[in-house]
């Protein structure tokens, strides 16, 4: 039928020009980051790779972010799912609170945290009493991480568990499946890749903080205040290799994640 | 058995019962139009809503307290609610009870050639058969089906409609079939209960209830079209029935003259009478056509009844209705049967 075929050229025409305006901000993620590359010689990010102050800083916010995901998953999991599932009025509230963090500029999300955990608050100077400093430590970088980076795996889990026809749980249950046994068996796979999504999102986010960060804990340094060390002092150039090896480590993160997350019965 | 005693249940303007329901070990049919609280009533006795007041005793034991997977209820859901991450056979092992026969409860259902299949793939009418075959395995003490053959398509809804009666009657537990779809109702259930605005209307066998209904509103959903209200004349061993300038002999006895009444007369039971027979024909009524539909076999008619703000609709063979030649706003008398006058009081 024409008129059917004008109507699929019409929507054919449009979706051409959704990506090409898609398209300019694709170019504008995509060119950078290239151009970054091509202004390294791979010579050079090497012998950054080898240097002490970027093995340290490295391993630094790789076990920071490791350990952030996983505060970020134990805690943020279950409110993902009490979220998606309550029906209680005060909801939004929460739904708010766990929003405030992405809202708020990282840095002023670190001023908030000093406040509670600074050196000089009762909480601060209880843990450093008892030889766990709050700041200046990897436990600040993970209270600076969690603030900042953990809101993503709740927002996303959220949504996917919302996605999981509730019918699905009430016919586990009704079959005499435990609360328990109904999540595990029932829930979580169906809403695992939307959650690896959660993942994901939350471990580059936190691998890349650095405005709470710089606040709780200039040390010991994470890859991205290491960057910003280097580039004060000694300038953008020597900056580069650094960043490039922070890129690298973040897109490995990303594959890592992915290949976990890819949807566990797609045929 | 399943009974239902006092159960009341409100969500907004919404108010479910007080309801009060035996079900035996049978197959109930739960008969009523969209949010008149049929699946509400199955989500209260599956645990999974929570009444107001009153009490779900399974066998004599409350369930009120008790959380869904330990009722021994088992819902069939509409679309099924398989597991979508899950095999055929996965779901229907997901929570059989040791030593099912999955291989021969599949083929009982016709889905043994399914069984590798993720559940995701399958049509309706499969997902149906192997959503029963899941509750089956679970081994139910009772089973509640909600509107499970509404999606499906006629020749598949009504082959399934036969393989579930077949399936579940041999169960001897109480099996609660919630529809809308009042042939499906009677095919399936041995008792019909009409619902409507969260009240049963009536209980009764199918036959009962499509032909004796108690309501204005049981009739006009089990097919009565025409219900009208009128008021009983003439001595009470041979009444009839005064509607309007009308007057209606009827079969029906034991009615005290002035009492209110409403009546229905089916459609099919209605028959166009030709100008020359008309004096001798009891019971004619004359009107003009207003509307025509053709039904495939038959034709539809709806007649505006002469001196009567009301509507008679017949329904009429396509050789008769040929044989008249009958257009829309052509006059037309028809008569109506004693017999085919079915009456009650007004409560």
């Amino acid at each position: 039928m024409p008129f059917q075929n004008r109507r699929e050229r019409w929507a054919g025409d449009w979706l051409t020009v959704a990506l090409l305006l898609g398209g300019v901000l694709l170019l504008y993620y995509a060119v950078p980051i290239l151009s970054l590359f091509l202004a390294q010689s791979p010579a050079a990010v090497l012998s950054e790779l080898a240097a002490p102050t970027v093995v340290s800083a490295a391993t630094t916010s790789i076990l920071s972010a490791s350990i952030t995901t996983v505060i970020a998953v134990c805690f943020g999991v279950p409110l993902a799912y009490w979220l998606a599932r309550t029906t209680v009025s005060w909801r939004p509230l929460v739904d708010a609170a766990v929003v405030l963090p992405l809202v708020l500029p990282p840095v002023v999300g670190g001023v908030v945290l000093l406040t509670v955990v600074g050196p000089n608050t009762a909480l601060g100077s209880i843990a450093s009493s008892l030889g766990y400093d709050l700041t200046g430590s990897l436990i600040g970088i993970v209270l600076a991480q969690t603030f900042v980076a953990s809101p993503f795996v709740i927002v996303t889990a959220r949504a996917a568990f919302a996605g999981v026809d509730q019918d699905l749980e009430h016919a586990s249950r009704s079959l005499g499946k435990s609360r328990l046994t109904t999540v595990r068996r029932v829930t979580l796979p169906m809403a695992w890749p939307g959650i690896v999504a959660g993942v994901t999102l939350t471990f580059a986010r936190a691998m890349g903080e650095f405005g709470a960060t710089i606040m709780l804990a200039y040390h010991p340094r994470t890859m991205p205040v290491e960057i910003w060390v280097t580039f004060l002092e000694a300038g953008l150039g020597n900056a580069y290799p650094v960043a490039v090896v922070l890129v690298c480590l973040s897109l490995l993160a990303l594959v890592a994640l992915n290949v976990l997350g890819s949807d566990p019965w797609s045929e | 058995m399943l009974e239902f005693d006092s159960i009341t249940k409100s969500h907004g303007s919404f108010r479910l019962g007080p309801l009060d329901l035996q079900v035996d070990d049978e197959i109930l049919a739960i008969l009523g139009p969209s949010g008149c609280g049929k699946t509400t009533l199955l989500a209260i006795a599956a645990g999974i809503l929570q009444q107001d007041s009153g009490t779900v005793s399974l066998y004599g034991d409350a369930l009120d307290t008790r959380p869904p997977e330990d009722r021994g209820t088992v819902m069939v859901f509409q679309d099924g609610a398989l597991f979508p991450h899950m095999t055929v056979r996965e779901n229907i092992r997901y929570a059989a009870v040791p030593d099912t026969d999955v291989e021969g409860l599949a083929a009982t259902f016709e889905v043994a050639a399914l069984l590798e299949q993720r559940a995701s793939s399958l049509s309706g009418g499969e997902r149906q058969r192997v959503a029963v075959a899941r509750a089956l395995a679970a081994d139910p003490s009772a089973l509640l089906l909600d509107e499970p053959l509404t999606n499906l398509d006629a020749p598949i809804r009504h082959r399934l409609r036969e393989d579930l009666r077949a399936r579940l009657a041999p169960l001897d537990i109480p099996v609660l079939y919630v529809t809308h779809d009042q042939s499906a109702a009677t095919a399936i259930g041995d008792r019909l209960a009409v619902l409507n605005d969260g009240v049963i209307q009536q209980v009764g066998t199918p036959a009962t209830v499509f032909e004796r209904p108690a309501t204005p509103f049981v009739a006009r959903f089990t097919g009565h079209d025409n219900v009208f209200d009128g008021t009983i004349h003439g001595g009470t061993d041979q009444p009839h029935v005064r509607w309007g300038p009308y007057r209606l002999e009827t079969d029906c006895t034991g009615f005290e003259p002035s009492t209110a009444v409403w009546f229905s007369i089916r459609p099919e039971y209605v028959r166009i009478v030709p100008e020359p027979e008309r004096e001798a024909t009891s019971n004619v009524l004359t009107g003009s056509i207003t509307n025509r539909l053709f039904e495939g076999d038959t034709y539809r008619l709806r007649i505006a009844v002469d001196d009567l703000d009301e509507r008679l609709e017949l329904t009429v063979l396509r050789p008769a209705y040929d044989r008249h030649g009958l257009d829309e706003c052509d006059r037309i008398s028809v008569s109506v049967p004693p017999s085919a006058i079915y009456l009650d009081r007004v409560e």
